[in-house]
């Protein structure tokens, strides 16, 4: 968090492109801390406050990089490390960083535990537990039966026309040939009736 | 997990014996044979006397299958009559299976519902109820919940995860209720079952089969459960569902009638099948050891649409159980059992198309060996309440024929002698008379048998909302039904036709909500029945008058497709109706408890965890918000971005979703990599180095928190 000690008689001037470019960055942080769920102004103010100080901080060693990816890296990086803290396991690859963010609205952060978002250790326990057993599981444990298909057994008259029917399937000359007397026999047969 | 005990149905005792399954499958098939045959011979007579055509062979042959089938409808009404008048209720009935058993269930079971594309927040909202009302019984701990995606919908995916998490957190479900996608969807929901049962169904002994829309009472559930564990022979336990939430005219019909006129048909269907019953594809429970022995679904020989892979899998599941000994029982008398209906005429006949494909491919099946007789009735049943259309269509033509050939002919009717004017004394007249009054009587009789009990049982006539709202609703509903009756035939008969074509259906995704259909589409969705009766119409007027005012209920319902299709869509005059408790059913006039929990179910919706706002829904919300990010990565697997899988991240992020493929942002979305590193970069970039879809969505955050809905909104 940024420090309340910070006394603004160290304040210099800024150009317009400065002023844009912090703008940009706090907006970012701000945003950020606003999809966190952050209710309490006060506290995302703060939070900004302190993230921003951070940023223009490094910016003075890294003045190639804009304002707003020094400000939101810092954002990204106090989280993930408050949640590693918390959790008590290290956040090794950024996946890790989406399980600390799982826990944070697992453990009902953005409902209860505003206040202790992103402040130093020590935190309530019933805080640190939900967090620790926050998970989620698609499945229980695996528990395989094996389903095997059977063949289909027709009786006699069902084998000679599935036979019959993967012949035609196979071969468009058989089935065009078949499909054609098939209507003639049906006109016929109609023509009997009718008009015959 | 325990490994369940299981027991081969040889070690059970048939429920019911031999004997009397046979006793009663002979006076029930054989009084269908005679009855038939009668009306037959009665009709053939009727054409001797006439003088007898070439056109009236095909005539007659079409009407004995045609009047079969009348006669196999009205005696299930009539045989559930006798059933329920004589008090004989040993047929299956759960509830007194159960009673007195209160002690915790034995086994573990599991309740599954497949989804796909569906309403998410809808679905967990069931799953909700189901929980809750389970819950209530104490049970809890011997049910765990999935819900099975087979999901194509990218955002809806996302919204499914979103809706889960959020009803696990509210619930405290996690570990109980479950969430998978398929990430291909073979076999579709046949196939989505099948990897349940391959992956947990070992952990479970039986699993309550559920559709998108299904509600069930736990009460029931549990019943079911208890019965299920106490007899080791029983393969699956289906029930009846009824027909909720109707507010178009078209459900609302539809739930009427299978209230009203249901319960008779299903006790008929009942006295014949017992242990043979069959499987309806949700709302029943099934063994799991068993289902998964015997119940992985062979192919068909040939392709699509006849053949290749089965697509009404429910029939087939059902009678590759009974077929193995195991038996298949339907629990008429289990009543929290609920599910709905298609909202207009025109998503009914979508529905219809695809239902149809899968039972015509149940023609197979019919020479299969070892399928037991009520099995064979099953799948019979089924591909005639389709085929039935075209034979119907035939016979008004062939009929529509006969009597153009005899007006154009101008013969004068000769006096052939007549076995029933011999017998009886009757004219032709009055023997085709008779004939008709028997027709009507096969068509009417189960409605008036089943309105005369809800009259004359006080309970169900209050339920109903009383006499006038019984008597004006039957009355509209055979109205209606007599309208749709000839449009559904000229339908299905083009679907009938399509599929001989060898046109395959697709897996659309099934309407559930609609606001009705609009004119212009049911014009043009009707407008095969409307041309055809139009034809019909002038063609029977040239005949005679007196032939048109005949065929007039059939002329009339293929005239007024699309005005009829568009009144049912209609919300507003089913709202109409349903203030005067016209088409009402108890379960809207007297809402059930289960249904009462799904319509106050909220769990699934939370803003601390939305991806469904409207800048930033579903794949985007995925992308950008932390939690909802965090949620979708930490159900994907382990996996390592490669350089191409970084490209097309990165391709992505410069051209917003819509600027890769449906293929591609799949791909990005199965790897937890790839969608943390677009994570970062949407929030780290400055704007210009994204596309704007992202940086809208990042902006969308930026408002004042007291905007944010309370807890529980939608």
């Amino acid at each position: 968090m940024g420090s309340p000690r910070h006394s603004l008689d160290g304040l210099r001037p800024l150009t317009e492109d400065e002023l844009s470019e912090w703008e940009e960055a706090y907006a970012a942080v701000e945003a950020y801390l606003q999809a966190l769920r952050l209710r309490n102004r006060l506290l995302v103010a703060e939070l900004v406050r302190g993230i921003l100080w951070r940023a223009s901080a490094r910016r003075v060693d890294e003045p190639e990089k804009p304002a707003r990816l020094l400000a939101m890296e810092e954002a990204l990086m106090e989280v993930a490390e408050w949640t590693q803290d918390v959790l008590d396991v290290p956040l090794e690859n950024r996946r890790l960083a989406a399980r600390g963010r799982l826990a944070l609205l697992l453990a009902g952060m953005p409902d209860k535990w505003q206040g202790v978002f992103l402040t130093p250790a020590p935190w309530p326990p019933a805080f640190v537990e939900a967090m620790k057993k926050s998970y989620l599981a698609a499945g229980p444990r695996f528990a395989a039966l094996t389903m095997v298909p059977k063949p289909l057994e027709l009786n006699a008259i069902g084998s000679g026309a599935a036979q019959w029917w993967e012949t035609m399937d196979r071969k468009p000359i058989t089935r065009i040939m078949f499909t054609g007397a098939l209507l003639a026999i049906i006109t016929l047969i109609a023509w009997f009736i009718f008009l015959g | 997990m325990e490994t369940p005990d299981l027991s081969p149905p040889d070690s059970g005792k048939l429920f019911f014996s031999r004997f009397r399954t046979v006793v009663r499958r002979t006076l029930f098939f054989g009084s269908i044979v005679i009855v038939n045959l009668a009306a037959t011979l009665w009709l053939a007579d009727l054409f001797w006397r006439m003088g007898f055509q070439k056109a009236h062979f095909p005539l007659l042959a079409v009407f004995i299958v045609l009047n079969g089938l009348l006669v196999l409808g009205s005696f299930h009404a009539i045989f559930g009559a006798l059933d329920m008048l004589t008090g004989r209720k040993r047929a299956v009935r759960i509830t007194r299976l159960a009673e007195g058993k209160s002690g915790p269930l034995a086994k573990r079971h599991a309740v599954v519902m497949p989804v796909y594309n569906e309403d998410s927040v809808k679905v967990c909202a069931r799953i909700e109820a189901i929980y809750r009302s389970i819950e209530a019984t104490g049970h809890l701990d011997s049910f765990d919940f999935f819900i099975l995606s087979d999901t194509r919908d990218l955002d809806l995916w996302v919204l499914e995860e979103t809706a889960w998490t959020n009803l696990c957190r509210r619930l405290g479900g996690f570990g109980r209720i479950y969430y998978r996608r398929r990430k291909t969807n073979e076999n579709r929901k046949a196939g989505n079952i099948g990897d349940f049962v391959r992956t947990w169904g070992g952990g479970y002994e039986a699993m309550l089969v559920l559709d998108a829309d299904s509600l069930m009472d736990g009460a029931d559930i549990v019943k079911m459960a208890r019965v299920m564990e106490d007899y080791p022979r029983l393969g699956i336990i289906q029930t009846p569902p009824k027909l909720i939430r109707g507010s178009s005219v078209f459900t609302r019909l539809q739930q009427f009638a299978m209230r009203l006129y249901g319960p008779l048909f299903i006790r008929g269907l009942n006295y014949w099948q017992l242990g043979g019953g069959s499987y309806w594809g949700h709302n029943a429970l099934i063994r799991l050891k068993p289902f998964s022995e015997y119940c992985e679904l062979p192919a068909l020989p040939g392709r699509e649409p006849f053949g290749g892979r089965i697509l009404s899998h429910d029939f087939v599941e059902a009678a590759l159980m009974v077929a193995e000994g195991w038996e298949v029982w339907l629990a008429w008398d289990i009543e929290g059992t609920y599910e709905e209906a298609p909202p207009t005429l025109a998503d009914h006949l979508i529905r219809d198309r695809r239902w149809m494909q899968g039972n015509l491919q149940h023609l197979w099946l019919i020479f299969a060996r070892k399928l037991p007789f009520p099995t064979r009735m099953h799948l019979f049943m089924g591909i005639m309440a389709y085929l039935g259309s075209p034979l119907w269509f035939l016979f008004l033509l062939l009929g529509t024929w006969i009597a153009w050939d005899r007006f154009s002919s101008s013969l004068s009717q000769l006096p052939f002698e007549s076995y029933v004017d011999r017998w009886f004394g009757f004219n032709g007249v009055e023997q085709s008379l008779v004939l008709t009054a028997f027709i009507f009587l096969l068509l009417f009789l189960p409605k008036m048998l089943a309105v005369s009990r809800a009259i004359l049982v006080p309970s169900i006539r209050r339920s109903f909302g009383g006499l006038l709202p019984i008597l004006a609703g039957s009355f509209l509903e055979t109205l209606v039904s007599m309208l749709l009756a000839p449009c559904i035939m000229a339908a299905h008969t083009l679907m009938v036709l399509s599929i001989f074509l060898g046109r395959a259906v697709g897996w659309n995704t099934q309407n559930r909500e609609t606001d009705g259909t609009s004119w212009g589409d049911a014009i043009r969705f009707h407008a095969f029945p409307t041309l055809l009766g139009a034809a019909w119409t002038a063609l029977a007027v040239n005949i005679s008058p007196v032939f048109a005012a005949w065929m007039s209920p059939i002329l009339l319902g293929l005239l007024l497709s699309a005005p009829v299709s568009v009144w049912t869509s209609r919300a507003r005059y089913g709202k109409a109706l349903a203030r005067h408790k016209i088409l009402s059913t108890p379960e809207e006039l007297k809402p059930p408890d289960v249904i009462l929990l799904a319509d106050g179910a909220t769990a699934a919706v939370d803003p601390a965890l939305d991806g469904s706002a409207a800048s930033r829904r579903g794949v985007i919300a995925a992308v950008v918000d932390p939690y909802v990010n965090g949620v979708h990565v930490s159900l994907l697997e382990q996996s390592e971005l490669s350089d191409v899988d970084e490209a097309l991240a990165e391709r992505c992020l410069a051209l917003g979703p819509s600027g890769v493929s449906k293929n591609e942002l799949s791909e990005l979305l199965y790897l937890a990599p790839a969608m943390l590193l677009m994570h970062r970069a949407v929030w780290l970039r400055p704007v210009e180095g994204i596309h704007s879809v992202w940086t809208q969505a990042v902006e969308s955050y930026r408002r004042r928190l007291d905007q944010t809905p309370p807890p529980g909104s939608t």
